[in-house]
């Protein structure tokens, strides 16, 4: 009743692979974007600078590493490394005068090409030992850019960003910050849906599924594999710059450290496996869950008059990842996304549930 | 460059190698009898020490009474971990499992930290200060007590490995079904060699820890941990003991010679490189087994 | 009640068996397996033979399938209840299909490996080796190598000794001819049928190879589609016109221009 299915019937093949083809999900989708679109009216400033925005570009880096996780199925243990690159380049690149929308693309091209040298003598390797080669570039890029001050300007220091200028206009106000973090997030997003019905799409699954199989039947694997690195490179070293100067308007080492990497594989495994509404709610996830926690159960302190010192309070963040990262492989290993098919499954037929597949 | 002072790097770092080793032995045990990478060896470690610490200072029990009941603790924790965790995963893609070891790594670190606080703490299990001379060579005495734990301990698993219970063990890493299928509890090997891999993880956190002080460094030897496993071969035990002297002799070196040059910290960035190299020569170690694959 | 010897080895009562809760595998299947017999289930590829013996030795589990009607009984006791480690301490133990030797162990450790669950040690545990070793001397030979490594014949020995190393009472066989020389599957099951008389050992067999199975055993069921559409002695299979035309290569004389389509529909009455 909520998900009607009756009546729609496809004349041709353009209306049969449309990406949304029930109209319940068409208004859902219109629904989400004009939020999107108004957010900065509806919601207080505060809340759009601290929680949104963040979320959007969190959630766009997390979309470009389930594309090699969970579409590609290979590992990335160093994302953050990928997405440290491309903030980098892109903060030098506008110090050094280039056009802010070229410096981005700049960085994206770095990370894409460091992605694509690295992969191509990892990929020569599969499974534990390529997610420990990913981990140990992570490694060795920290260190290079904590330790070469031409990069990062030194151990520890802070690289400023200078202020965006789109098309010219520098963009200094939240709101403007806010928009462009949401378009890069739906630029991300779109390609992802799309990739579902493109031949590229198809061929990482197959990789995914078997290899050996898919080369078989003419899906050259390493390339394919090469492909969904460089692509899911560009979109972390993207996503990085667009973090730095959208959220953090400074660059220093930490802000990409190993702890991210794990960071962001919470986000994908808590929101599911090549699941796109998954990223999004995974990344939403992992962003608010510890903060919220920590409120919970300070606040909890406060009600008993117990004394919680500081040193509880900064290590719980990270309990809280990873008890939800046990829980969810424990209950759900399939994440959030997989939650909410459920619900929509549900949804789909109802009240005729008899008729579910 | 010293060759005085180089080769006492050389030693030392052998030595340090070998304590290194203690957390790979850990790696291998599980490795060796589930094909699980565990992940979460570092952070183990770490509780080990911990859980000492609590025994020694917190209940006021003397050193050779605290070290075995930590043992024995940890080892229920072990045991807790595989069955609560791992046994739900077992037989799922690996990409789960590594990020369930993952995740328990970073939970188990966290919450010993919540509870047992962040700053350093000593841990003195009475290896004295006195300095230890190898003719010219000046030894660290903590690191000769580590390394002998650690070669003790290997040859009592090589022993254990060539026993029947080892050879099960041995067989279940082959194959879960093919195992069942003989009447052999695959359940319980699993579980036995995490019981195992969490006494050594204790060893290595009491010996670790007297040496720098038990905080949250200790888990970041999973790294070190790590690279001696795969630079040994994920499955063997003469390779932990083999790498951990290597790497440890090499990061000595390496780092004595670069660091003067790179301003410090290079470390770190020795055992990277080490690991990255390795994965990409030679993927299965020294020693490790090769997947055979009958086409 | 009187402890009146069981009648049969193995008894499998309308045996329901769905995997992943939704795929019905097995459709009211009964079985039987007489003390010391050799008894053969035949059928085609996907019939459900392999499903069929893992409900019987409780591997099901491990591929998320379940008996959901009928009993399982060996030597009389319903064994539904029990994890495999438990069956196979009963005496009954399987012989997966496509071997599943212990790749990286050698024969030797193969072996010893599944002497575990007796807990055989010292004499008793030579005495075990030295007769598997008597059956199949050609694996003797080569003892230490890696099992992942010996020829598919050479895997197939050692996978029947090693369910031997268990004292079973009850020995099943899923497809021990896959993959084999002719000559190799002669060889085998010439050995297997030893085994049957010397010791007294209860076969089930289970093959897809029928021709080379009605050789050796006494009689056989034939599945097909989850159900159990025949069971005869092994002569009478032989001679019996459907079998002949379904499993054992067609009638003579059959003209192939002739047929209008590649296999007969059959209505199985049983």
């Amino acid at each position: 009743m909520l998900f009607r299915q009756a009546g729609i019937r496809h004349t041709d093949y353009a209306s049969d692979r449309a990406l949304f083809p029930i109209p319940a999900d068409r208004a859902m989708i219109v629904a989400l974007l004009a939020f999107g679109l108004l957010a900065p009216v509806l919601v207080s400033s505060l809340a759009l600078s601290s929680y949104l925005t963040p979320w959007l570009v969190w959630t766009s880096a997390t979309l470009g590493l389930n594309l090699i996780i969970g579409w590609a199925g290979q590992f990335h243990f160093g994302y953050a490394a990928v997405m440290a690159i491309g903030a980098y380049t892109t903060v030098h690149g506008v110090r050094a005068g280039i056009p802010w929308e070229i410096a981005v693309v700049l960085g994206g091209l770095m990370s894409t090409v460091i992605g694509v040298v690295f992969a191509f003598a990892a990929l020569r390797v599969k499974g534990l030992y390529l997610a420990l080669s990913t981990l140990a570039l992570q490694f060795v890029m920290d260190w290079v850019i904590s330790h070469v001050p031409a990069i990062s300007g030194g151990v520890g220091a802070t690289l400023q960003a200078p202020a965006m200028r789109l098309l010219g206009q520098p963009i200094k106000s939240e709101v403007g910050l806010y928009y462009v973090a949401l378009a890069w997030a739906l630029l991300v997003t779109l390609f992802m849906l799309n990739l579902r019905r493109t031949a590229l799409g198809r061929a990482l699954v197959a990789v995914r599924e078997k290899d050996y199989a898919a080369a078989v039947i003419g899906v050259q694997a390493f390339r394919y594999k090469l492909v969904a690195f460089a692509t899911s490179s560009f979109i972390g070293g993207v996503s990085g710059a667009v973090l730095i100067f959208t959220f953090y308007h400074a660059v220093t080492p930490e802000q990409f450290a190993v702890n991210v990497s794990i960071e962001l594989l919470a986000m994908v495994i808590v929101g599911g496996l090549a699941s796109i509404i998954g990223s999004w709610f995974g990344a939403a996830f992992i962003l608010l869950m510890p903060g919220q926690i920590n409120a919970l159960i300070a606040w909890i302190a406060k009600l008993l008059g117990a004394d919680i010192g500081i040193e509880t309070l900064a290590h719980l963040p990270h309990a809280v990842y990873g008890a939800l990262i046990v829980g969810f492989l424990l209950v759900e290993p399939m994440g959030l996304g997989k939650l909410y098919a459920n619900v929509r499954n549900y949804l789909l037929v109802w009240p005729f549930g008899y008729a579910r597949k | 460059m010293d060759l005085m002072y180089l080769l006492e790097l050389g030693v030392n770092g052998a030595l340090s190698g070998l304590m290194y080793s203690l957390v790979a032995m850990g790696i291998v045990l599980i490795y060796k009898s589930s094909s699980v990478p565990n992940l979460a060896q570092g952070a183990l470690t770490m509780v080990g020490a911990y859980v000492v610490l609590a025994f020694a200072d917190g209940a006021g029990l003397p050193m050779w009474a605290a070290i075995p009941l930590a043992m024995i603790t940890m080892m229920g924790l072990g045991l807790t971990i595989e069955r609560v965790a791992l046994r739900r995963l077992a037989g799922r893609p690996i990409v789960m499992i590594l990020m369930m070891t993952l995740g328990l790594d970073i939970f188990l670190r966290a919450v010993t930290l919540v509870i047992g606080g962040g700053t350093a703490r000593p841990l003195k299990i009475g290896v004295s200060d006195a300095p230890l001379f190898l003719g010219p060579l000046l030894l660290n005495r903590a690191y000769v007590v580590g390394a002998v734990v650690a070669l003790l301990l290997f040859a009592v698993f090589v022993f254990f490995f060539r026993t029947r219970r080892g050879v099960v063990l041995r067989a279940i890493a082959d194959d879960y079904m093919a195992s069942w299928a003989v009447g052999i509890s695959v359940e319980r090997g699993v579980a036995f060699s995490w019981a195992l891999s969490s006494l050594v993880a204790t060893a290595a956190g009491v010996l670790w820890g007297s040496i720098q002080g038990v905080d949250q460094s200790l888990s970041l030897l999973l790294l070190k941990g790590i690279t001696v496993a795969v630079l040994g071969g994920m499955d063997s035990l003469g390779g932990a003991i083999l790498a951990g002297i290597g790497l440890g002799v090499f990061e000595a070196v390496a780092s004595g010679v670069l660091d003067p040059m790179l301003g410090g910290g290079s470390r770190d960035l020795v055992v990277a490189l080490v690991l990255i190299l390795t994965i990409m020569i030679r993927p299965h170690g020294l020693f490790g087994r090769h997947d055979i694959e009958r086409l | 009640m009187s402890a009146a010897a069981p009648s049969t080895v193995l008894s499998l009562n309308n045996i329901e068996v769905i995997y992943d809760r939704v795929a019905l595998a097995i459709k009211g299947a009964s079985l039987d397996v007489p003390p010391g017999g050799m008894v053969a289930l035949l059928g085609a590829n996907g019939a459900g033979k392999s499903t069929l013996l893992k409900a019987v030795s409780g591997l099901l589990k491990a591929e998320r399938g379940e008996i959901t009607r009928g009993e399982v009984h060996f030597l009389g006791e319903n064994i539904d209840a029990l994890p495999p480690q438990a069956r196979v301490q009963r005496g009954i133990v399987q012989v997966l299909e496509g071997r599943r030797v212990f790749e990286h162990l050698t024969p030797d450790e193969n072996l010893v490996a599944a002497s575990a669950v007796r807990g055989t040690g010292g004499a008793d545990l030579k005495r075990d080796l030295d007769r598997v070793y008597g059956y199949f001397p050609r694996l003797h030979q080569r003892r230490t190598a890696q099992s992942g490594y010996l020829s598919g014949g050479e895997q197939q020995m050692l996978a029947i000794g090693r369910a031997l190393m268990t004292r079973p009472k009850l020995l099943m066989l899923d497809e021990p001819s896959l993959g084999l020389a002719p000559f190799l599957v002669a060889e085998i099951f010439d050995i297997v049928r030893r085994i049957n008389q010397e010791q007294g050992l209860s076969v089930l067999l289970v093959e897809q190879n029928a021709i080379a199975a009605l050789e050796v055993v006494s009689h056989g069921y034939l599945i097909e589609g989850g159900r159990i559409v025949m069971h005869d002695s092994a002569e009478a299979m032989k001679k019996n016109p459907d079998i002949q035309e379904f499993y054992l290569g067609g009638r003579e004389g059959r003209d192939f221009n002739e047929i209008k389509h590649y296999r007969r529909r059959k209505r199985w009455l049983s």
